[in-house]
């Protein structure tokens, strides 16, 4: 290879955070370069400083953050300019798209408005000159309609349309470097798969080099040539991307390379759950059958409301000491069917029966004391504790309501005991939520789920909020508490990879209604139902030579609102033109293997004509 | 966004019924009459007086005619006027308090809103802490301290600005009044709107705005304004109401004919028409006001639009 000048080149850089609490050191002396072309992946964990590195060779720092060292742009170093001359970069030859897209963009705005200032700050474009140039880099990402775009405001855009709109203002003046900061993170997996694409197709087509900040090394394999991994503000390791992911030194590369989990199969860890086999053999346990929650959604004051069909006709049954993983996009109606089994949310109809019990027809006294057995932990550890309550109280919490005669004693015995299961030192039994990591917090989560030794424990979104490493710690503990006690778990995640790791049988949901349902390895193994096949192609999988090789596959017809009653035909377009919207049947394939109703996936995959992407539009 | 001024306007109508209602029976429960002077009147003159304003009738009765001439714009006859009936009174006090009001009200608004960007682009530098400590002062001083204290420096020891009255209307006789109602909300304000800032601020659409190359003003003025502007936006409903009432004692300490002069005389006078009536028209008035301020949030967040 013919050595090349770096575009970016950073050296020694130092960044600080004055804080209340003294100064935070969040980068210590990283050095790296950027060269033209390439798509450079920076991976690390929440606080590694991955992000703060860039945001600071962009001058984007928050006012208590300072930056030392050197940023060497085409001669010039950017920590060294004035905030005008940084103006001219900025935009024009380095552009940013960021992780949330609905935050990112300025909400009272036009799309058009955001997209043509850029053009008049570098380029003194205006008028139809600038209109046209907007509308051409819109329809290169590939949004449809996109005149129409151009005077919606980003609310009214689905969170894939946003995050193009994102990288088609970002691609506006031609940059020489791309810098993304999670740009998929908060997307579901089919439009992360998109993303991708057309960030990779940038880059093979306008030469853009892309820096890419991820804490998902399957992502990294997908898309990068060189990789830094960054950990407390160092880089750790650099190198190739398969230097780093078939010869890794360092023992923290290897550990996340281990603790990712993967949707092959074949994660390093070699965590395996337990085979199921049932315990007890009392047939009656969790039985939901044709369960509905349908909402009535008012659209303007004398508009007839129109019905959101959530959870539309869900039916299984759960064993006791059975993991059953439930997955699907956002909008699926995964975690309204958790909180409909639960009585938190009253089912429109149908029945959930729980130890012979139909808890749909229970009055809320009868109810309450079902729910000793029946617990949950859900996605956002900090947001789901009481903030003013010490730990050890919420942990306490359920014994309170449910071991009334128990002394205070007893309770704090029990309370530290219960620490000690999910790895809290029981000395920490008066600290407050905020005190403690992500991580310490989803086991108090769990902690308190589980204090009562229940019978059913759902996890919602359990581990989505955290790092990989205490992700692999959470699904360990999890697997620990199911086979000392005989814990059921339904295990709700949008992360295909997470659920293999701890189901023992899995449903995929799509638009309210199950799609397919069997053993996990059958699943994965000879999936059936397009949409489930579309899913398991979009994860990128940690393996650079397995992940660029892979081919993706892609459906035709559209995200379609859970408000169309047509979305449930999408896989069956044949009964499309039906008179009464036909609700596709699961029937049983194999013994055990259960698959909605589709058409043949020849009929349904997308030859290379642009796609059709409808928008959602939330309203 | 024209059904929505509309559906919001319809929500008025209860409000308002609501509280009349309220305030005419609160007051007719209150004990004494406007005839109830220091020397009683002989039985039959004051028979006929109640007779004459439907005093003797039962209360449900006076309600339903009351409410009936409200309807009609009558806000009924002062008990103590025998020339000018309610709505004439408010009619002669109105420009003066709409003047003083008005003004106070613009300039809280525009200080306000510049003194809190200057302090959010400035914070915690020093001309953001010499702001504080003023804006300070204007919260802690009530009106009835603050305009005396106007009145001594300007008008007496300085000499530079009349201590009362309307004069013709000129404009030294109405800087005073102003400055003593506009201060405490010019404070409010800017403080509010200092917060907003910042937090807009930290956003992440005005990183996403400044990772795209542009200035500080197009930022703050296209991209932060607007959002920031929210928190100001919903108080300025309240605000107009404090105005109001504020009124009523700047306009008697500086001696001004306006609204609040007569509602003071008639509350001292238990002029039951002309309270109610001064009532009713401040409530109006802070309706429709705050009418007007849940459009403009509209207007400032697409999203409260389409829902």
């Amino acid at each position: 290879m013919i050595a090349t000048i770096p575009l970016l080149s950073i050296r020694n850089l130092h960044v600080d955070f004055k804080t209340h609490d003294g100064l935070v050191e969040a980068v210590q002396g990283v050095s790296c370069d950027i060269l033209p072309g390439e798509c450079l992946g920076i991976v690390g964990e929440s606080g590694s400083g991955k992000s703060q590195t860039l945001l600071a060779a962009m001058g984007l720092l928050h006012r208590n953050g300072t930056a030392r060292g050197t940023v060497d742009f085409q001669g010039h170093n950017l920590l060294a300019m004035s905030r005008n001359e940084l103006n001219q970069i900025r935009g024009r030859d380095i552009s940013m798209i960021f992780q949330d897209p609905l935050t990112s963009l300025t909400p009272h705005l036009k799309i058009g408005t955001q997209m043509r200032e850029v053009l008049k700050t570098h380029q003194q474009m205006s008028g139809l000159v600038s209109d046209a140039k907007c509308l051409e880099w819109l329809e290169r990402v590939r949004i449809p309609l996109a005149g129409q775009r151009l005077r919606q405001y980003p609310h009214e855009l689905s969170g894939g349309m946003r995050q193009r709109v994102m990288i088609a203002m970002a691609m506006l003046c031609d940059p020489k470097l791309l810098i993304a900061d999670e740009p998929t993170t908060a997307l579901d997996v089919t439009i992360q798969a998109e993303i991708l694409d057309l960030m990779d197709e940038l880059r093979r087509d306008h030469g853009t080099a892309i820096a890419l900040i991820t804490h998902d090394m399957g992502v990294v394999a997908r898309m990068c040539d060189r990789i830094q991994v960054m950990r407390h503000g160092v880089y750790v390791e650099q190198g190739s991307a398969d230097d780093i992911f078939y010869r890794p030194q360092h023992d923290y590369t290897k550990m996340l390379l281990q603790a990712m989990p993967r949707l092959d199969g074949k994660s390093a860890s070699g965590r395996q759950i337990k085979p199921y086999q049932t315990r007890s053999e009392k047939a009656e346990f969790l039985t939901v059958s044709d369960l509905k929650v349908h909402f009535q959604i008012k659209n303007g004051f004398f508009a007839k409301p129109a019905v959101l069909r959530a959870v539309d006709g869900v039916s299984f049954d759960l064993r006791p000491g059975e993991t059953i993983g439930i997955v699907g996009e956002s909008g699926s109606g995964k975690s309204t069917l958790a909180r409909a089994v639960l009585q938190l949310i009253p089912p429109t109809s149908g029945t959930v029966t729980w130890l012979g019990s139909n808890l749909t027809t229970l009055d809320r006294q009868a109810m309450k004391q079902k729910r000793e057995d029946l617990q949950i932990v859900f996605q956002d550890p900090m947001a789901s504790l009481n903030p003013s309550m010490t730990i050890g109280d919420s942990i306490m919490e359920p014994l309170r309501i449910f071991r009334r005669d128990a002394t205070k004693t007893d309770r704090k015995l029990a309370v530290a005991a219960q620490m000690q299961r999910v790895g809290l030192e029981p000395s920490m039994i008066n600290r407050y939520p905020h005190e403690l990591s992500g991580g310490q917090n989803q086991r108090v989560g769990i902690a308190r789920a589980t204090i009562l030794q229940p019978k059913l424990v759902i996890c919602d979104e359990a581990v989505s909020a955290l790092d990989v490493s205490i992700q692999a710690q959470i699904l360990e503990l999890l697997g620990g508490l199911q086979a000392e006690f005989d814990l059921s778990f339904l295990f709700i995640s949008h992360d295909l990879s997470v659920v293999r790791e701890i189901s023992h049988r899995i449903m995929v949901m799509y638009q309210g209604c199950v799609v397919e349902m069997a053993d996990r390895d059958d699943l994965f193994r000879n999936p059936q139902h397009p949409y489930t096949r579309q899913l398991i192609s979009a994860v990128p999988i940690p393996d650079p030579d397995i992940e660029k090789s892979r081919k993706r596959l892609r459906l035709k017809g559209e995200l379609s609102s859970p408000l169309d009653p047509m979305a449930r035909v999408r896989f069956l377009p044949s009964r499309m033109g039906d008179e009464v919207p036909y609700l596709p049947k699961l029937q049983e394939r194999f013994p055990g293997h259960f698959v909605a109703e589709h058409d043949p996936l020849e009929d349904l995959v997308l030859d290379d004509e642009p796609e059709l992407e409808r928008d959602l539009t939330p309203s | 966004m024209l059904l929505y001024a509309l559906k919001r306007f319809l929500t008025t109508i209860p409000v308002l019924w609501i509280a009349i209602t309220v305030c005419f029976f609160i007051l007719r429960l209150s004990p004494g009459g406007p005839f109830d002077g220091e020397r009683p009147l002989p039985p039959a003159v004051k028979q006929n007086l109640e007779a004459h304003y439907n005093l003797d009738k039962p209360l449900v009765q006076q309600y339903a005619i009351y409410v009936g001439n409200v309807l009609q714009g009558d806000l009924g006859p002062s008990f103590t006027s025998e020339d000018f009936n309610v709505a004439e009174q408010l009619k002669l006090g109105l420009p003066y308090t709409i003047i003083i009001g008005g003004a106070a009200f613009i300039i809280a608004v525009l200080f306000g809103i510049l003194a809190g960007i200057y302090g959010a682009l400035w914070r915690n530098a020093w001309p953001d802490y010499v702001l504080a400590s003023i804006i300070l002062l204007g919260l802690i001083l009530p009106s009835f301290l603050l305009a005396p204290i106007f009145q001594l420096i300007f008008g007496v020891e300085l000499g530079w600005l009349p201590v009362g009255g309307w004069g013709d209307g000129e404009l030294r006789y109405i800087v005073l009044p102003v400055a003593v109602l506009a201060l405490p909300h010019i404070a409010r304000i800017s403080r509010l709107m200092r917060g907003a800032m910042i937090e807009v601020l930290h956003s992440n659409f005005i990183r996403t705005a400044r990772s795209k190359g542009l200035n500080t003003g197009p930022i703050v003025l296209r991209h932060a304004l607007k959002p920031a502007l929210m928190p100001v936006v919903s108080y300025l409903g309240p605000a107009a109401g404090y105005l109001l009432t504020g009124s009523i004692v700047v306009e008697t300490i500086f001696g001004l004919p306006g609204i609040g002069r007569y509602f003071i005389n008639a509350a001292l006078n238990r002029d039951y028409g002309m309270v109610l009536g001064t009532v009713i028209f401040y409530m109006v008035l802070i309706v429709m006001l705050n009418l007007i301020v849940d459009i403009l949030y509209a207007w400032l967040d697409p999203k409260v639009r389409s829902q």
